[in-house]
């Protein structure tokens, strides 16, 4: 499987404006086998406590170790001001990089009770603002 | 641009990463989404409704060919998407990728 992964991301497309993005298993050992390998940027999504960050420090290092040249988190479910503070300051300890923050937004669990996208539930949420405009500033980096 | 979307299980990287590939197909992106969780729901936040889920067709194992430098896939990446993707919303092509433990279960 881990095999399987790493070579259809290897042969995806890399053409300008086409992207690929793969969502991994949960568990950071599928990236000792490489599975990011043929990637170029990691996002790593961390909550803002700290068993949360400390698993994202050792996925970015991981990242790195597999020679990815952007490895960056991505702080979500972000409620104040103090919560984002928390992870701007282990970053910084850790020498981690944040691509963007996503507040904590109602509307996703309430989506995925509805079975549907948060893209179709809650087109205009607060939390669907923040991921485009991460997206959209990793495309617009010359990272597409 | 390739992207590895990682994180704890909860974390919010399937709604994350589902809602980036959207939006970024929103915008004019060819974008091919690869579900390798294995626990896999990327296609609802995808947009693709719960009922057509049922009948995912996951990677079959052995699409893999072995060559001195290791390995590659045995057909192109457009037989692959052509016969196991689905579409999702805004025409995100999904990939899901089979688990071991889910073999031989359908």
């Amino acid at each position: 499987m881990h095999a399987t992964v790493r070579s259809v991301i290897e042969t995806a497309s890399d053409a300008a404006g086409d992207v690929c993005i793969l969502d991994t298993e949960a568990s950071p050992e599928h990236l000792s086998r490489g599975t990011a390998q043929y990637a170029e940027t990691m996002l790593i999504v961390v909550e803002p406590y700290y068993k949360s960050l400390e698993t994202g420090r050792r996925m970015a290092l991981l990242g790195k170790d597999l020679g990815l040249p952007h490895v960056a988190l991505v702080a979500n479910k972000i409620r104040d001001e103090r919560e984002l503070e928390a992870v701007r300051q282990f970053a910084g300890q850790h020498d981690l990089e944040i691509a963007g923050s996503v507040p904590f937004d109602e509307s996703f669990p309430e989506s995925e009770r509805a079975q549907r996208a948060p893209l179709d539930f809650a087109p205009q949420s607060a939390g669907v603002d923040a991921i485009a405009k991460i997206g959209r500033q990793l495309v617009g980096n010359g990272r597409a | 641009m390739k992207l590895v979307v990682a994180g704890k299980g909860g974390s919010g990287k399937t709604s994350i990463s589902g809602t980036l590939a959207r939006v970024l197909a929103r915008d004019g992106h060819r974008v091919l989404a690869i579900d390798a969780d294995s626990n896999p729901n990327l296609a609802l936040t995808l947009g693709i409704p719960a009922d057509q889920m049922g009948e995912m067709p996951t990677l079959p194992r052995g699409l893999l060919r072995r060559t001195e430098q290791g390995s590659e896939l045995s057909q192109t990446l457009e037989e692959i998407c052509a016969s196991h993707s689905l579409t999702g919303g805004d025409g995100v092509t999904l990939l899901v990728m089979a688990h071991p433990q889910h073999a031989g279960t359908g």
